[in-house]
């Protein structure tokens, strides 16, 4: 099996772009990819392309626009994890010396998909879709037993949110540029009990695009290759084997795996990019991702552990909450900051010395299972 | 007066707000899953029987949703209600505004209108605080 690198990575700035059509977010993600990468569209031989809400064979409207067409393209769908599910797919196509060149492209359009102006709920007809459940309310049942159970106020679970704003407010990509405070965030309008809108990230529209090529062949395109230690993706078990839904079981088999891959601990991350749909849910899975004990979670968030500066900065993006969350664009969005990150090219959050990488995602509601589906990417120099 | 339909079939039994969810128990490993399925999805067994689930549990997490859903206006209630039989069902729950929610309070299996749908009255679970145990 090949080393995988990624040699390119692009973005479009994230935010509430209705006027722009998904396939143009795409296009403009992919054209700064492959810019970064130093190559032409004549080089890559295969692309993955996640989206949820754009429509019939978005990944070839989106590289139709830039000169890439008459490859092996596969679309992908995985809820919240599509993009990351897209970059598994493209890992493996380079580690197992099936393609040389390939690129990986995540966009959405939250503005103007279906669910615009609604809280998302399962795929049409999901038993607990139909009686009311939401990618809301389904977090908000993890944080309403959180603070029962572990006597965690609403303001501690907001400095979540205040961290990754005031992290947002340094990245130029980022939806929201704009600290706020604990106050504001508690006194939000309630949308799932005990979840206000500000723990929640916004429906945005972007996409990112990252270009990968094989160890060996790197050294070609780039003096700054970053290289991807472990890719897993894992789908949801059944809810009737989740004991604790403070706890997520694929979470941790998935990031347990990741590590095994890579030949790392938690330990060893100087930077990470996860899932923080929801204030709440960075806490949990800084337990889940081995960056904590159970209990601890809260500690390591006010000791500034956490946060730009600290021992191991999380979202320094923004995360979901403030760079926003374009559902199949996140998972490659992650991999874009974290690749800046490793370049020693995030400006302003930078995290001086980053040489390990984690990207965590998980998303997708279905009657019956834990969640959809979780990733887990360790990247390094 | 309007037809009444349930919300899906095979997932309980009810007349007049009376009855009973059902599950099925696998006689091989002893799983109970709801709904029911033909097949263990726990060990792949074959050999499962129909069971009426507890009509009584308690409340293990719940939320006020503050936005419309599909069928509901907001704000609403949800909540995983966990059975004695050791697994949880997520339901609609009613009577929160007289009975404040609480985690680990007793709850009970109603079954009721939860919308309607042209000329049809569309009937299902719902969980509602235990009369005699209220906010316990």
């Amino acid at each position: 099996m090949r080393e995988v690198a990624i040699i390119g990575v692009g973005s479009t700035v994230f935010g509430k772009l209705p006027e722009k059509l998904p396939y143009q977010l795409g296009a403009e993600a992919a054209r700064a990819a492959v810019q970064d990468a130093g190559i032409t569209p004549k080089d890559i031989q295969f692309a993955y392309c996640a989206n949820l809400y754009g429509g019939m064979v978005i990944g070839q409207a989106v590289l139709g626009e830039i000169g890439i067409t008459d490859i092996e393209l596969t679309n992908i769908e995985n809820a919240c994890a599509g993009g990351a599910t897209a970059l598994r797919k493209g890992w493996w196509d380079i580690a197992s010396g099936l393609y040389d060149v390939g690129i990986v492209v995540g966009v959405e359009s939250m503005t103007t998909s279906p669910v615009a102006g609604k809280l998302i709920p399962p795929a049409r007809g999901d038993i607990t879709g139909e009686l009311g459940m939401n990618m809301v309310a389904r977090f908000a049942l993890s944080q309403r037993r959180y603070m029962d159970m572990f006597n965690i106020s609403l303001e501690q679970i907001a400095q979540v949110s205040v961290k990754n704003h005031r992290n947002g407010c340094l990245n130029p990509y980022s939806q929201y540029r704009k600290e706020l405070t604990i106050e504001e965030i508690v006194n939000s309008r309630p949308i799932c009990e005990p979840i206000t809108l500000l723990q929640c990230c916004p429906a945005t529209d972007g996409a990112a695009a990252v270009i990968l090529t094989s160890r060996d062949l790197a050294g070609r395109y780039t003096r700054k290759p970053v290289f991807i230690a472990a890719s897993v993706l894992k789908s949801g078990d059944y809810s009737f084997r989740w004991e604790d839904i403070t706890f997520s079981d694929m979470t941790y088999k998935c990031t347990r795996s990741a590590y095994e891959m890579a030949g790392l601990g938690p330990e060893d991350v100087d930077v990470c990019e996860l899932h923080d749909a929801f204030a709440v849910n960075e806490l949990l899975h800084y337990v889940e991702l081995g960056f904590c004990k159970r209990g601890e979670e809260v500690r390591l968030l006010e000791d500034g552990v956490t946060e730009l500066g600290g021992k191991l900065p999380v979202n320094t993006s923004g995360g979901l909450l403030s760079k926003g969350h374009p559902v199949s664009a996140s998972g490659v969005a992650q991999i874009a900051e974290l690749v800046w990150q490793l370049r020693g090219q995030a400006g302003g959050r930078q995290v001086t010395g980053a040489k390990v990488g984690l990207a965590h995602v998980i998303g997708g509601e279905v009657t019956g299972l834990e969640s959809g589906a979780v990733a887990v990417h360790i990247l390094k120099t | 007066m309007k037809n009444r339909v349930p919300f899906r079939e095979g997932l309980f039994e009810e007349a007049a707000g009376k009855g009973s969810l059902i599950g099925a128990r696998c006689r091989q490993c002893g799983q109970i899953i709801f709904p029911g399925r033909e097949t263990c999805l726990n060990c792949l067994g074959q050999d499962l029987e129909p069971v009426h689930l507890s009509r009584n549990g308690k409340l293990y997490t719940y939320t006020i949703v503050h936005m419309p859903s599909e069928h509901f206006e907001s704000p609403y209630a949800v909540g995983w209600i966990e059975l004695k039989e050791g697994i949880k069902v997520f339901s609609q729950i009613r009577g929160w505004q007289e009975y404040p929610l609480k985690i680990g309070m007793d709850m009970e299996l109603a079954f009721e209108k939860l919308w309607d749908e042209a000329d049809r009255e569309v009937v299902g679970y719902v969980f509602r605080p235990a009369r005699n145990g209220a906010g316990a």
